[in-house]
């Protein structure tokens, strides 16, 4: 990408707008070729651009240096969370809290939530394998109540990683069995409770009123989303409408949004990883997991440098 | 339903054709511009758009076309071409399955794309065709899987056959087929597990699946919000097993279903249904000709073609 450009004007003193103008091109058919969404590439080489307009370069700098850099640096910036997640740390201290206060012994909650398919009920899984890895105990709330099989599905899951699972079968309000099984949750002590739910379409407004409804009523200490590293163009309306339609069909004053990002099938990619950059420029949301395949190991932390590195190969 | 979006902007690009008083090379490059975005906003393969812009352009050589009308529709046609070609995919499967005799399908593709789901659709399809439906759970591997498919089986009133205890993929297909054969069942459907072309091993499962039940098609199932990926896990899956159709799910959510494209491109197989919803009737039969005759607002393609 940046070999393809510069080298003829190196020397120069400054960058001119046509220099500017051919890596941007390529810069976006590169971020685009490694899936970043066609409207998140545009911005991020509009910006990248907007920086380089008029930089002086030192007598023996590279163009190809200079924009490099450039654009190592605004795709670092994006991908760095501005707000983290401990998720270890939430847990500890609503361990604390309930020590202190035992009549609400509420465990730390976190619900999943994301459109169909995308991993949502198998990185719950991870995720509970990795709580009792770390000394937690973990209950598991079944409340996709909707797709065949998915009760059944978690019931596996819980049996093999000896968690006990809540479930009242299906077709019942998932707010209701939610709000059952952090009573349940708390009853046993447990500490954390991982709330599953039914995979919907962002544009689908019942489900979506649904979802805010179980959140507004069982107020969780985590909403998040599960997206797939598969997905183009739609990573960015998918986050966008969540959030959207987690605050305006939320029946309370203090809507509560997206947390953090689950990013799945890391593995199936190879090097087209823009999902993440689109997700993560899109929402502001920090990738507190990458789920990479389909065993409880398979679940890592977001490396921003080798993301970086593949996007600019 | 939401590719026509996509058409709407390619139809849009083309009128601008002839909202200039001449057509250039500028012209035409502007057009081919527009028509690029959206189809990279639909996720088709960036490799697949540079191409059509390509050929497009070499048709269309501008400077020794004629004047006005005539080269706005050579533009227009070359344009439909493409398009066609990269929906329609190399040849059109004639796959009249028939009544009274065993035909045998098996689903394949990525983790959660909808394969499951879809079996039970399908099935439901033949079944108020006339058909006599039965599936088989070769999905050894996911939590659930096995409950998933009876449930919808149940719902649909179809037969099914599946095993809480065999590890085996290819033994439990087998042994289903074989069941549905004496049976007489004619239209026996093989659901398997997701898998990525990244794990050989589960390529080599879903060889072994197909050896033992001998399917007439093997049907790709791809959700509609694919991205870039798509067309290297299509052709993948398609070098491995012979896909001889693909079926796009989830097209009720907001995508545009241009990753669907890739996949035709990659395995040279028409997309014959799409998946509309959750539920089991939201499922319809897809025509690719008809398609883009809508696609490009023409409502009728056979007016399109050799003119
Ligand atoms: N390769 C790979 N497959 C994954 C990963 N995470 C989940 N899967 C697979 O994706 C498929 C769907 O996973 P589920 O957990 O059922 O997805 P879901 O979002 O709960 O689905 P619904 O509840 O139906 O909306 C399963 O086959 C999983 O094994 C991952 O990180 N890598
Ligand atoms: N909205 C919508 N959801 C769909 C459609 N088709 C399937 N789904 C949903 O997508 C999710 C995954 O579907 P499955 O049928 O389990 O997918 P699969 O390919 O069998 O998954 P694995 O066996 O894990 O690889 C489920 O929540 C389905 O209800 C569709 O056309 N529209
Ligand atoms: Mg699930
Ligand atoms: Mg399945």
């Amino acid at each position: 990408l940046v070999r393809s450009m510069g080298v003829s004007v190196a020397g120069t003193s400054s960058l001119t707008r046509e220099d500017i103008a051919s890596a941007r091109t390529a810069l976006k058919t590169k971020l685009m070729e490694r899936n970043v969404a066609e409207e998140i590439a545009e911005k991020v080489c509009e910006s990248v651009a907007a920086g380089l307009e008029g930089r002086r370069l030192g007598s023996f700098t590279r163009v190809s240096t200079v924009v490099r850099e450039a654009v190592e640096a605004a795709l670092t910036r994006i991908l760095t969370p501005k707000r983290s997640i401990d998720v270890l740390r939430g847990v500890r201290e609503a361990k604390a809290r309930r020590r202190g206060d035992r009549a609400r012994g509420r465990p730390y909650t976190i619900v999943f939530v994301g459109v169909n398919g995308v991993g949502k009920s198998t990185n719950l899984a991870k995720v509970a394998y990795w709580l009792r890895q770390n000394g937690a105990s973990v209950m598991i709330a079944a409340c996709d109540t909707f797709r065949s099989g998915a009760v059944e599905q978690l019931k596996t899951h819980c049996a093999r990683l000896g968690v006990p699972l809540f479930e009242r079968g299906y077709e019942k309000d998932p707010a209701k069995v939610a709000a059952e099984a952090a009573k349940a949750a708390a009853r046993a002590g447990t500490d954390v409770l991982l709330v599953d739910t039914a995979g919907r379409m962002q544009d689908n407004e019942p489900l979506m009123r649904a979802l805010s409804n179980l959140i507004s009523l069982n107020a969780p200490d985590l909403v998040l989303f599960v997206g797939e590293a598969l997905v183009g163009n739609d990573a960015v309306d998918q986050l966008t409408k969540f959030n959207r339609r987690l605050a305006d069909l939320s029946p309370g004053p203090n809507p509560h949004l997206i947390d953090g990002i689950v990013l799945t099938k890391f593995d199936t990619i190879d090097d087209k990883v823009g999902a993440a950059l689109s997700m993560v420029y899109t929402s502001g949301a920090p990738i507190v997991f990458v789920g990479c395949g389909q065993t409880y190991v398979d679940l890592k932390r977001l490396h921003v440098k080798s993301i970086v590195a593949a996007l600019l190969k | 339903m939401v590719l026509a979006e996509l058409g709407q902007r390619v139809t849009q690009a083309l009128a601008s054709l002839s909202a200039a008083p001449v057509i250039d090379e500028a012209v035409l490059d502007a057009c081919l511009k527009e028509i690029a975005a959206a189809l990279l906003q639909a996720d088709v393969n960036v490799r697949l758009v540079a191409s059509l812009r390509n050929n497009v352009k070499k048709r269309v050589n501008v400077s020794e076309l004629g004047r006005g009308l005539s080269k706005q529709r050579i533009i227009e046609k070359a344009v439909f071409d493409e398009l066609c070609s990269m929906i329609e995919g190399g040849q059109a499967a004639q796959q009249e399955f028939k009544k009274g005799r065993t035909n045998i399908v098996m689903f394949v593709g990525l983790q959660g794309a909808g394969k499951t789901t879809t079996c039970t659709k399908y099935a439901h399809y033949y079944k108020r065709k006339g058909f006599k439906p039965a599936m088989v759970c070769a999905d050894t591997f996911r939590a659930g899987a096995f409950d998933q498919l009876k449930q919808n089986a149940t719902k649909a009133q179809i037969p099914f056959y599946g095993s809480y205890t065999e590890t085996d993929p290819a033994v439990i297909a087998q042994q289903g087929v074989e069941r549905f054969k004496q049976e007489k069942r004619d239209l026996i459907i093989v659901d398997t597990s997701g898998r990525h072309k990244q794990e050989e091993s589960l390529f080599e499962e879903m060889r072994q699946v197909a050896a033992a039940v001998q399917p007439d098609h093997v049907i790709f199932v791809m959700d509609g919000s694919i991205g870039q990926a798509a067309f290297d896990q299509a052709k993948a899956f398609h070098d491995s097993v012979d896909v001889g159709q693909v079926i796009i799910t989830k097209l009720d959510g907001h995508a545009k279903g241009g990753g669907a494209l890739s996949a035709v491109a990659a395995t040279q197989s028409p997309i014959t249904f799409i998946g509309t919803g959750e539920h089991m009737h939201e499922f319809e039969h897809f025509e690719a000709k008809k398609f883009v005759g809508r696609l490009l607002g023409k409502g009728d393609w056979g007016g399109f073609i050799d003119k």
